[in-house]
């Protein structure tokens, strides 16, 4: 496009380099080479249809539109940011403040704490969150968090959910979920019959989440408690837990 | 008059672009943000002194359709009329230097004020860096509008430029010296505008005081 305009040009120490600005092996006696364009990068055939480079998770495709490489970009950039909120919480958690919760059987326990232990696996985060989700799905959490603010939550005594990001084998984080939900269930709503308060506790619902999906973790699996109702697993978290509390009720 | 178009200095542009860019500010959701994007290129290639608050109203525009609607559709469109007016700009250039210098302005423009999580948009680096490095050519450096472009987009990003991408601020600068010592046909406000941008950066994108003095103070005699 410009070359006719560069009619004379002074020979540099620049024109001694292998390779041009545009990464190309130049030829020895190359007249033009890839600076003599003042570095534009030149249009052509030689480049590849796309790359990767340092800074880019995936190949970058040269044909994209300025709007979805942004778009991309921002995405790419939410994603880094969150995996580094998740590890900044890990790392400036307090030893001390760790919940009972922490499976204490597991003897990963120790491992869960590593500061570069973060969990990024998606199956694995939307399974752990849709466990959160049937946990805080309740009447029981609803009144938790009204009656006591994070501030005042003492640990042992008060539930904290069971933080997603964290690396945990299966069965730990498992068990934590069980407890945290064993937990919830003192704020349980009064019912009218006080008596049964202690039995509905021992609820089968909080077992029934596990499911049978194949364990990338530990490679381990769970003997089923029931073997159908756990696909039902998707829309009935909760009415489930409210029909055995009916069932145990008639008991 | 409307505040919003004091704010924005809209009284520059006819009547039907200023009611659609008036009801964009106010609510992003209520027009079509394609036809807004193009209003506001169309504009800003016309008028170099619009290209400033170009980029005002865009921010506020993008910040706007994210709060009420949670989309980039005014964001999308406006890169990617941008990126069609940039693979045509050397026929821009051919047909109107003043609209190519426009262009260079509303795309620096961009470039300054639309970051994504505060960091300059990847994808503009390189072609912001094509468009200096075209006003860095020998045909383009004999014309004083275009040299006065280029010295303006390197005050106001050029060290963002550089933290982004350093090797081709070298290759420009070295290009840009060449420029200043060895061509023929440049005027003397071309060279004086080369040398302080030369100087400025050698200062790290700041202009020691007896530069600025020796640049910008009124010679006394």
């Amino acid at each position: 496009m410009f070359s006719d305009h560069q009619t004379s040009r002074r020979i540099t120490a620049g024109d001694a380099r292998k390779r041009g600005s545009d990464g190309q092996l130049r030829s020895n006696g190359d007249l033009h080479p890839s600076t003599g364009q003042k570095g534009e990068h030149r249009r052509g055939d030689r480049r590849a249809d796309s790359f990767t480079t340092p800074d880019s998770v995936r190949p970058v495709s040269r044909h994209k539109d300025w709007g979805s490489e942004v778009e991309a970009e921002e995405l790419r950039m939410s994603k880094n940011r969150d995996a580094l909120r998740s590890r900044r919480r890990i790392l400036t958690a307090e030893p001390g403040s760790r919940e009972r919760t922490v499976s204490s059987g597991s003897c990963d326990s120790r491992d869960s704490a590593s500061p570069a232990e973060v969990e990024t696996d998606e199956n694995i985060l939307s399974r752990r969150q849709k466990q959160i989700n049937y946990g805080k799905n309740t009447l029981a959490y609803d009144r938790y968090i009204k009656e006591v603010p994070k501030h005042l939550r003492q640990p042992g005594v008060h539930p904290r959910t069971p933080n997603k990001h964290r690396k945990y084998s299966r069965r730990s984080w498992d068990q934590q979920i069980r407890m945290w939900k064993v937990k919830l269930h003192n704020w349980d709503p009064p019912t009218e019959d006080g008596d049964l308060q202690a039995v509905e506790q021992i609820d089968l619902g909080d077992f029934m989440d596990i499911e049978l999906d194949p364990d990338e973790e530990t490679g381990t699996h769970y003997p089923c408690m029931t073997s159908t109702e756990d696909q039902n697993d998707e829309d009935s978290g909760t009415s489930r837990k409210m029909k055995k509390t009916e069932e145990l009720q008639k008991v | 008059m409307d505040p919003v178009c004091v704010e924005f200095k809209l009284q520059t542009l006819d009547e039907k672009a200023q009611d659609l860019l008036k009801a964009a500010l106010k609510d992003p959701r209520s027009v079509d943000l394609e036809k807004v994007s193009n209003a506001i290129v169309d504009q800003a290639l016309k008028d170099s002194a619009f290209c400033k608050e170009a980029g005002r109203i865009c921010y506020t525009l993008i910040k706007e359709e994210a709060m009420f609607s949670n989309t980039t559709v005014f964001r999308r469109n406006l890169l990617n009329r941008m990126q069609q007016e940039f693979l045509a700009r050397e026929e821009t250039r051919k047909s109107s230097v003043s609209q190519w210098v426009c262009l260079v302005n509303f795309i620096c423009t961009v470039f300054d004020y639309l970051k994504v999580k505060e960091q300059p948009m990847a994808p503009l680096v390189n072609p912001v860096y094509d468009c200096l490095f075209r006003l860095a050519q020998p045909d383009a450096l004999t014309n004083e509008e275009e040299v006065d472009c280029l010295a303006m987009q390197l005050h106001r990003i050029g060290e963002q430029l550089e933290r982004v991408e350093a090797d081709r601020m070298d290759e420009l600068f070295c290009a840009l010296r060449d420029g200043f010592l060895l061509q023929d046909g440049l005027s003397s406000m071309a060279r004086l505008l080369l040398l302080e941008v030369l100087e400025y950066r050698a200062g790290g994108w700041v202009l020691s005081d007896r530069a600025q003095s020796y640049y910008y103070s009124e010679v006394t005699n």
